[in-house]
């Protein structure tokens, strides 16, 4: 079975460190789809355009050339979301992939035209052993303000990948909020090319590991424009034998003059054979900015738990609490009670 | 505010040239043939021979690192691998030629022998020129003298440690050193023994279009301590010279060892050189270096914690000017309980020059409880240059505190402005802050070198920021 390299980060380190890209063996990728129909898009409104009118696509990065080219060519549910105000009401697109959906290969764009404002939540669930690779563009033009959420919450019998590009202009500002729970192997590539001059780009992501699973995720930032901002916040936790590659990238183009970039990440391992491998990248051409990292990673402190403990809480709750209040500020960012809940149980039943 | 540039810093001392005279210069260029007569001018015993043609034979299999800074214009035909001077190995400085001694004066080093060293060994192009240590030392058992006698005289504890640490297979370039190592300095400090005084090796490569390939190998035994210092030097050329020396050290339980560099190669230098400790039980390891000079510098000093309880801190600054480009970094496997290390990197970059701060911190299976603390921070001093921070943090089991920040930025308005309004002129503001963002670093160094190092930050800064 062939070897796939994937997630290539943009700089290469020694090869000695493993982490330039992610190695994969025995990954089943179809070949030939059926046209997807699981999907359910909840609070249409007339003041977005929903179609699946598609430009041809093109990536700059993306989790691997195999997946992008799986896409172009047999992609069985294309979305192309255009938003040309502000609208109030969230949109939901759920896809829950089933027996007879087991094969999901997604091309969304989403297009914010200037002074629009929308949140979207894009939800990934499936019980079966299924098939995931998607690509997610998103525009956003001058002064716009969008907000985008993806849950992961396919079984961890199922390989997901997904590569995420946007491109932010003048004054325009694109949030995420990424919750990585499901997959086997879960691959998650997101290019972020910040070209306006004060335009805002915030990666929130949280991550849950258990058993094998597998997650290697790789943000790219190039800050282009003047007085551009890009925040990258990873909160995550590993139990069982789970893995986690975090390679994170600022890259200061030269010109980006007053730009700020700020990347922290955060691994809590739960069990000592739980893994953890961080690249938090810091690039920089130009002078006149203000870069920080910061990466961690250990287990839950004792006194902590000690403290939660002696209030009448078990082990395994007092985790669980630990978790969720590492995670919470991330989770707070999320407005739909509904959505947040869900996250939640899904946070309680990996911990069980 | 207004921006003058220089262009090319003067580095007065170290780029008085020698004349290029020699008593042997091999042919340009690596094959068997010439590796054979190296080892044939050098009176190697045939199991160093033989470990040449091996290492040879590696080094032509494995490939060029595909990461980090273009190396292509290296080309090995272009070189002289093996100069010997025109001196032997002596142990009074009366005794070396004149030419070389002077060399040596104007670096100051007989002078810091006589004031503040146990010892002292200094190597002209290929070979140790002069050796020595105080006699109160050798009554101790200590042993310190060049790479060439330890291999004759101490051939057991050569062969038991030579390339154990960094095997050849490590990567093409300690490879190359295998097969090509000249010079460079033993020191075995025996059991229990302190050495309160700095030992300190000198490397001056003087011949135009050659490499130097030094091999630095100390054992630190049980109970034992040593400070080590290293400098390097060479006047600049055209063409690129080469430096792909090794350093390996094994620290014994409850031994330390602080092990000092200030690098200050020519700016026509590629330093693709190779350093790594080994820790046992409770000892500690500490890395000081200020990386100033070569065009392009790839140097990661590596150490291991094997033994429970091992430590290790790492304290070192680059400094990047026009033309070049420091690859450096730091590495740490902890492969222990109770372990820890910690680091502070720092780099200021300049007039286009490029800074990379690359590291890696492994902490295995094994290694429980144990610490990781890393901070690196870069300085921009205009926005020609280019500062990049790719640290690797590997982490394999739960009961660790593992910990890294990085940050990158300008010298700020604010604090110039306190400054200048406290009487200072801009420049002597800007001055003042880079030497007090250095000084973590420099605190760290002998007092001779911090004083170079201060030294060159205004040197390197005189009319070059604004």
């Amino acid at each position: 079975m062939e070897i796939l390299k994937l997630n290539e980060t943009p700089v290469r380190t020694s090869r000695n460190f493993n982490i330039n890209n992610i190695k994969l063996e025995n990954v089943k990728i179809p070949e030939v789809v059926k046209n997807f129909t699981n999907v359910k898009i909840k609070n249409e409104t007339d003041k977005i355009k929903i179609d699946s009118n598609l430009d041809e696509l093109f990536l700059n990065y993306g989790v691997g050339n195999i997946f992008v080219e799986q896409v172009k060519k047999i992609a069985n549910k294309k979305l192309k979301i255009t938003i040309d105000t502000k609208i109030k009401k969230e949109v939901f697109i759920d896809f829950t992939l089933d027996e007879e959906n087991n094969n999901l290969i997604d091309n969304i764009e989403i297009i914010a035209n200037e002074n629009s404002k929308a949140t979207i939540y894009l939800k990934y669930e499936s019980k079966i052993s299924a098939f995931h690779n998607g690509v997610l563009k998103v525009i956003a033009k001058e002064n716009s303000n969008i907000d985008v959420v993806i849950v992961n919450l396919l079984s961890s019998s199922t390989n997901n990948f997904l590569s995420v590009e946007n491109e932010i202009l003048d004054n325009a500002k694109v949030n995420f909020v990424i919750v990585d729970f499901g997959g086997n192997a879960s691959i998650t590539n997101l290019y972020s090319n910040i070209i306006g001059n004060e335009a805002e780009n915030n990666i929130n992501t949280i991550y849950l590991g258990k058993d094998n699973q597998l997650k290697d995720i790789n943000y790219i930032c190039d800050l282009k424009g003047k007085k551009s901002n890009v925040n990258i916040e990873v909160q995550g936790a590993l139990k069982d034998s789970a893995k986690k590659h975090f390679k994170g990238t600022i890259d200061f183009k030269r010109g980006c003059k007053k730009s700020k970039g700020n990347e922290n990440e955060f691994c809590m391992l739960l069990s000592d054979k739980a893994k953890s491998l961080a690249l938090p990248m810091l690039l920089c051409s130009e002078e006149d900015v203000e870069g920080n990292h910061s990466s961690s990673a250990g287990k839950i402190g004792e006194k902590q738990l000690f403290y939660i403990m002696s209030r009448g809480f078990e082990l395994k709750e007092a985790m669980k609490l630990i978790v969720r209040a590492n995670f919470n500020n991330i989770i707070e960012t999320i407005k739909n009670d509904e959505i947040k809940n869900r996250i939640l149980y899904e946070i309680d039943t990996i911990l069980d | 505010m207004k921006k003058t540039n220089i262009d090319e810093i003067n580095r007065n001392i170290y780029d008085i040239k020698n004349k290029d005279i020699y008593d042997y210069k091999s042919k340009k260029g690596l094959t068997k043939e010439i590796i054979e007569e190296i080892s044939k001018q050098k009176s190697d015993p045939d199991w160093m021979r033989e470990f040449r043609l091996k290492a040879l034979e590696t080094y032509n299999k494995l490939e060029l690192p595909t990461w980090g800074p273009d190396i292509s214009e290296l080309n090995m035909n272009d070189i002289s691998i093996y100069v010997r001077p025109k001196s032997k190995l002596n142990n009074s400085w009366e005794d070396v030629p004149d030419d070389i001694k002077k060399t040596f004066d104007n670096l100051g080093i007989p002078e810091a022998e006589k004031k503040s060293l146990a010892g002292v060994g200094a190597q002209y192009d290929s070979e140790v020129v002069y050796h020595s240590m105080k006699e109160d030392l050798i009554k101790q058992g200590v042993i310190y003298t060049d790479m060439e006698t330890a291999v004759k005289e101490y051939p057991d504890i050569v062969k038991k440690y030579f390339m154990k640490c960094v095997p050849v297979y490590d990567h093409k370039f300690v490879a190359l050193h295998g097969a090509v190592w000249s010079g460079g300095s033993f020191v075995y400090v025996p059991k229990g023994v302190k050495v309160d005084i700095p030992l300190q090796s000198y490397f001056r490569l003087n011949s135009p279009e050659s490499g130097q390939f030094e091999h630095t190998l100390i054992i630190v035994d049980e109970g034992a301590s040593l400070h080590f210092i290293e400098g390097c030097s060479a006047p600049k050329y055209n063409k690129v010279n080469l430096h792909a020396g090794c350093v390996e050290l094994y620290v014994k339980e409850n031994a330390y060892l602080r092990y000092s560099t200030i690098e200050n190669w020519s700016k026509n230098m590629l330093n693709l050189n190779t350093k790594k400790a080994i820790v046992e039980k409770n000892g500690q390891i500490d890395w000081v270096t200020g990386s100033f000079g070569s065009k392009i510098s790839m140097l990661y000093p590596m150490s291991i914690l094997n033994g429970e309880g091992s430590k290790t801190e790492f304290t070192g600054i680059s400094f990047a000017g026009k033309g070049q480009n420091l690859d450096n970094g730091f590495k740490v496997v902890h492969n222990a309980p109770n372990t820890s290390s910690v680091v502070n990197a720092k780099s200021i970059s300049k007039n286009g020059g490029k800074c990379t701060y690359r590291s890696l911190v492994r902490i295995n299976e094994d290694a429980k409880n144990s610490k990781s603390s890393v901070s690196c921070e870069s300085l921009m001093l205009d926005d020609i240059s280019i500062s990049d921070t790719i640290p690797t943090n590997d982490i394999r089991n739960d009961e660790v505190e593992f910990s890294h920040e990085a940050k990158i930025g300008k010298i700020s308005d604010k604090t110039i402005f306190y400054l200048m309004s406290r009487g200072l002129s801009e420049e002597d503001a800007k001055a003042m802050i880079v030497r007090g963002f250095a000084y973590p670093i420099s605190k760290e160094l002998p007092v001779e070198y911090a004083v170079e190092m201060n030294n060159l930050i205004n040197l390197e800064l005189e009319g070059a920021i604004g």
